[in-house]
């Protein structure tokens, strides 16, 4: 299997509580190859944020959190790079959307200075016009009429669905190698949600960025990622390309995943907790070649 | 910033505390142009003319050496001012670093700093200004030290307690994961949201930071004879009370225009600036 852009294996995660060592994450192993939508579906309290805070180094500042096993990112182990140089990568080579995106954007600057701070990161010459351009340019990738509007704009001037397209256009604006979406655009309506994750989806097919997608949602998980990874209580308990997973989903807890989303034609959801026991059935995993 | 002032128009309180702020301030900045005998601001003395009660041209009377007590409660206004601006510029940074620093970045840096303003919140504020003037000589600069030591403290709470909240705040995450400095989140990202609520205490505290420079005069710990002050000229006057009552009833309600009048400011400012958020 060639280099992949992020691979993580065994990543165990505890947090040390009065009551002892609370393990969160029981060994999770996952590769996304260059340019793949990987999609990691799982319920709340699962564990698929922590993995992603992992990922970008935040929680390694934490002094409670124990973390082990591999992480490297392009090639490079994180586990063995400083905070400064993990913090040098953070908005450059890896890039993250968040579920509500007007509150990710500062209440008190306009648009604009908060998209120069984002490209200064690359470029710490840039000038208020450059970074102007630059910026204008990205706006229009993510179709939003009147870029120029919108920059001298704040955010709680602004639609969810327009701080969302802005999210995601501050997010790639350094071409990183690596996005995480957390959940991206659950604090919208399903329409705005819809257009903006296809907005996204077109980007980042064009530009070749990687994109681990997190979320709950299983139908938006299958119209984005190539391959699924689905976590429960900590453990990856299965893994194959979407199309396959969704056709045939094989471990209890995959399947009781699908059951549970609700149909228009009726007939009650499923009890998710009911045969729990079978939920930890160890992996399964799907034949799957990671492409370069 | 013209929505800001139209808020503040429509509310007569507010209108009542701008003009008794302006009237302060202006007669602080043009006591020279306005003061009928400037000189009286100085060692003068004139004892055809002492202890005089309101008359033309001393409107408000003269004290015990001679001096008109209106030229020298604008001269005295001029010292408070100057004073409690300089208190805050001193201690508004002092607290909010403090304040940012601890509530941001947690840990042992909040334990020990917010341990350390509690130390100072513990002391009474009159009590610790007077211990710090006792030990130092009482000059206008060691007045000026002494309020500053115990208002520091009040600014790190505050700017403690709006820097938690801010944290939680989706943006400080945001700026977290496109990998801004710690320094750049704490003054760049979480400071400006501060800056509503630091204002508003800011107007408040500057009639609070007058009355307890007044009260450090009153008690002799403060500015010295002959400079104008409006708490020894109320503590010489309380001698000679009730017969010469001009000599404190005209200093004591030009302390408490000067605290009322800010005091209002502050509330309206309170108020359109949380209507802002």
């Amino acid at each position: 299997m060639s280099d992949p852009i992020l691979s993580l294996r065994d990543l165990k995660l505890g947090f040390k509580t009065y009551e002892g060592l609370v393990e969160v994450l029981h060994g999770i192993s996952l590769r996304i190859g260059r340019g793949e939508k990987v999609a990691l579906v799982g319920e709340s309290g699962s564990g698929k944020s922590v993995t992603a805070r992992i990922i970008l180094g935040l929680l390694q500042e934490l002094k409670a959190a124990r973390i082990s096993g591999a992480i490297h990112f392009d090639g490079a182990d994180l586990e063995k790079l400083s905070r400064r140089e993990r913090q040098a990568l953070r908005g450059t080579r890896m890039s993250m959307i968040f579920q509500d995106p007007t509150s990710s954007l500062n209440p008190v600057f306009p648009i604009h200075v908060q998209f120069h701070e984002v490209l200064r990161r690359m470029d710490r010459n840039l000038t208020q016009k450059q970074g102007m351009q630059r910026a204008i340019s990205l706006l229009t990738d993510v179709s939003i009429p009147e870029p120029e509007r919108v920059l001298q704009a704040y955010a709680f001037q602004l639609s969810g669905g327009m701080n969302q397209r802005v999210m995601i256009a501050m997010a790639l604006a350094n071409e990183p190698s690596l996005l995480i979406a957390d959940e991206p655009g659950t604090a919208l309506d399903v329409t705005v949600q819809a257009q903006t994750l296809h907005l996204m989806r077109d980007l980042v097919v064009r530009k070749g960025t990687s994109v681990l997608f997190i979320s709950h949602n299983l139908g938006v998980v299958r119209e984005f990622a190539d391959r699924v990874y689905v976590i429960y209580k900590g453990r990856i308990v299965e893994h194959g390309p979407t199309d396959t997973l969704f056709s045939k989903p094989l471990h209890p807890y995959t399947k009781a995943l699908m059951a549970a989303v609700p149909r228009i034609t009726g007939g009650g959801i499923p009890d998710i907790a009911e045969n729990s026991e079978a939920f930890l059935d160890p992996m399964i995993d799907h034949e799957v070649e990671v492409p370069a | 910033m013209r929505r800001t002032l139209s808020i503040l128009l429509s509310n007569p309180l507010s209108v009542i505390g701008l003009l008794l702020v302006g009237t302060v301030v202006f007669s602080a900045i043009f006591a020279d142009f306005i003061a009928p005998f400037p000189s009286h601001r100085g060692a003068v003395v004139d004892f055809s003319n002492f202890n005089q009660p309101p008359h033309w041209p001393n409107i408000f009377g003269t004290d015990l050496v001679g001096r008109d007590l209106f030229s020298r409660i604008l001269y005295a206004y001029r010292i408070s001012l100057m004073l409690g601006v300089v208190v805050l510029a001193i201690a508004v940074p002092i607290g909010v670093t403090v304040g940012l620093a601890a509530g941001y970045l947690g840990g042992w840096v909040d334990f020990v700093l917010m341990r350390l303003t509690d130390v100072f919140l513990s002391i009474p504020p009159l009590v610790l200004a007077m211990s710090v003037m006792g030990v130092l000589e009482p000059t206008l600069t060691n007045g000026m030290l002494a309020v500053t030591t115990m208002w520091w403290p009040w600014y790190a709470r505050l700017a403690y307690n709006v820097t938690r909240s801010e944290s939680q705040e989706g943006y400080v995450l945001a700026a977290e994961i496109i990998g801004a400095s710690r320094l750049h989140i704490m003054f760049r990202e979480i400071l400006p949201n501060c800056v509503p609520s630091i204002v508003t205490k800011m107007t408040l505290d500057l009639g609070f930071v007058i009355l307890i420079a007044s009260s450090l005069s009153f008690l002799g710990l403060g500015v010295q004879a002959p400079t104008p002050d409006l708490g020894s000229m109320v503590a010489e006057g309380g001698n000679y009370l009730p017969d010469s009552w001009w000599l404190t009833v005209f200093p004591s309600l030009a302390i408490l225009i000067a605290v009322f009048g800010f005091n209002l400011l502050g509330d309206a400012l309170r108020q359109v600036l949380g209507a802002d958020q």
